[in-house]
């Protein structure tokens, strides 16, 4: 498997708070990594540094090969880097195949694409993701679970190749979480992305991740597999509290 | 010979033929119904009663500034409360072309484009850098800014006296032929902005405006070169507002900065935009001659205290009528896939 991201000793602070310290990961192609760590522990900073959306500091951000520390967010987006947020964040005044016509038309390169093509595409991802039936509903009137398969429909229209999925789980009720967890397996299964998944809930990360990185305080304490951080007494120490990285 | 309507048919009978039009509402949206209206109305007006024709040109003119602010509103998910300071753009510049170098409409048409542009583009990075109160607020100011500076600068802008002997911008001899052509053109403008912002409306540069316009951030994740879109939908609009300006100096033969850049003028444009229909393009028509009528309606009916109670009847509207005129038939309709304005910033 051929590396695909590579992260170098990226850093982040906001003011006097050190949001992301000295950080170092590598996600291979068509790999599952879990990222975790308890709430304020710089999960979603870096992401939002490797999506583009926040300058990094120091470090930097390789995807395939190339640089991309200083490329601008749409342009990671068509190279094929693309998210789902941690609280939806939908286009509340789109209908549901417009949100991810949005994402067709635009995220990745396509030779002489029309507003009509992209909306094919987007019937497709809709279906994909159990939307179909609510292609014409407005995204402020949608469900919270509808809402997670709308960003998931959303984020694949982009044709990615590395694809983020933030906390997944916040906010659904196990019966509806689950129906997420499979959608986001059978989603790496037909399109082959590659997928870091933050997640608070562990028994997620434990099914679906091939490897786990942990951060605490803006830093990576641990990576391995994820029965062996499940069993890194610095871990719970970390999630149980009474540790300072 | 018989004429009934029977549902959402209209049926007329004569002898023992008999013919049926259905005049289904979705048949009713048929462009060239309303344009066809549109072109018909000045001719009987030019026939019929020709006073009238100053407040049909106000009214298209209203309208042709309105739309091109609808496309800028909804492309940078801003509302820029100055639009008329492009039209003072436009039309300072047609005019001193006009006055100093003896130009004609056509030459100082290119003069008000290049105006235009030039200040459409210096202002466009606003969209960019500044955003809710600040961008409205600072749009807001350079008008005023320009009005000043027409003061300070009399020798050039002659002040609030303003620039005359601008060429006419169409003259055949006759006052009131002249006047329906004006007429004529100035729908023929506003038909034009109206076709243009409707094509854009219905392109695939519709999404990425939508969606800048619910959620910048997003829309730059999934893709959309945010700035891009941001500096086209500010500049081209700016360009033909600025062109309005140039329609004002030739018609007038003169232009002061005193009667378009003050706040006035803008609340009125702003008026057109809201009571039309929440910067609904085909709504900005609808405003644009309500407007131009509602307040010639107020002037003969009321005289001196028509500029106290239009304002008012226009607040009762905006209160009463959120969706604007146009919303009475626009119902909302899922299926549309068109942007539609909601500027919270």
């Amino acid at each position: 498997m051929s590396e695909i991201l590579r992260v170098n000793n990226v850093s982040k602070h906001f003011g006097g708070l050190m949001a992301v310290s000295d950080v170092s990961l590598s996600i291979n192609e068509g790999e599952t990594v879990g990222l975790m760590g308890p709430n304020g522990a710089g999960k979603t900073t870096l992401v939002n540094m490797i999506t583009g959306k926040y300058d990094v500091d120091a470090g930097d951000v390789q995807f395939m090969g190339h640089d991309i520390t200083k490329v601008p967010t749409y342009q990671r987006c068509h190279l094929g880097i693309t998210r789902t947020y941690q609280i939806p964040r939908p286009f509340p005044e789109l209908t549901a195949i417009g949100s991810v016509a949005v994402s067709a038309l635009h995220g990745k390169k396509r030779q002489n694409q029309s507003f009509e093509d992209a909306l094919t595409d987007a019937t497709h991802y809709l279906e994909f993701c159990g939307l179909f039936s609510k292609r014409n509903v407005l995204g402020k009137d949608l469900t919270l679970y509808e809402l997670r398969s709308l960003e998931l429909a959303r984020a694949l229209a982009t044709t990615p190749k590395l694809l983020f999925v933030d906390e997944v789980m916040a906010g659904l009720n196990p019966g509806e979480a689950m129906k997420a967890v499979r959608l986001i397996e059978r989603a790496k299964e037909e399109f082959g992305v590659t997928i870091l998944w933050i997640e608070h809930v562990m028994a997620v990360l434990m099914k679906a991740a091939q490897r786990v990185v942990v951060l605490h305080y803006g830093k990576k304490i641990a990576e391995g597999l994820p029965q062996d951080i499940a069993n890194d007494p610095f871990v719970i120490e970390c999630y149980l509290g009474s540790c300072h990285a | 010979m018989e004429l009934e309507v029977k549902r959402e048919k209209l049926l007329l009978r004569a002898g023992t033929q008999k013919f049926e039009w259905h005049i289904e509402p979705r048949y009713w949206r048929m462009p060239a119904i309303w344009i066809g209206l549109l072109i018909v109305l000045p001719i009987f007006i030019y026939i019929v009663y020709p006073q009238l024709l100053p407040t049909i040109i106000d009214a298209n003119l209203l309208a042709a500034i309105a739309i091109p602010l609808g496309w800028m509103t909804i492309g940078t998910g801003r509302m820029n409360f100055g639009p008329q300071f492009y039209i003072g753009a436009g039309g300072y510049a047609a005019a001193l072309a006009s006055i100093h170098l003896g130009w004609g409409p056509a030459p100082t048409l290119l003069v008000a484009l290049v105006a235009g542009l030039f200040f459409g583009l210096l202002m466009s990075p606003l969209s960019i850098i500044a955003g809710g109160l600040y961008y409205t607020l600072l749009t807001l100011l350079f008008p005023l800014v320009f009005l000043e500076v027409t003061f300070i600068y009399t020798d050039i802008f002659k002040g609030d006296v303003g620039l005359f002997g601008v060429l006419p911008l169409i003259s055949v001899g006759n006052f009131t032929l002249n006047q329906f052509l004006i007429c004529m053109l100035a729908l023929f403008i506003m038909l034009i902005y109206l076709l243009i912002v409707d094509k854009l409306l219905r392109s695939k540069f519709a999404p990425q405006m939508s969606a800048i316009n619910d959620d910048e951030e997003v829309a730059e994740a999934m893709g959309v070169n945010v700035k891009k879109v941001k500096i086209i939908s500010f500049t081209i609009p700016a360009v033909m507002m600025a062109v309005l300006g140039w329609f004002y100096a030739h018609y007038y033969g003169t232009f002061a900065g005193i009667t378009y850049l003050p706040l006035s003028f803008m609340l009125k444009i702003l008026m057109v935009s809201m009571i039309g229909g929440r910067v609904q393009i085909y709504g900005n028509v609808i405003g644009g001659y309500f407007i131009a009528f509602l307040e010639l309606v107020l002037i003969m009916l009321l005289g001196d205290y028509s500029p106290v109670v239009f304002p008012i009847i226009l607040l009762i509207l905006l209160l009463t009528l959120p969706e604007g005129l146009f919303g009475l038939y626009r119902k909302r309709r899922y299926r549309e896939y068109l942007p539609t304005l909601h500027v919270r910033r």
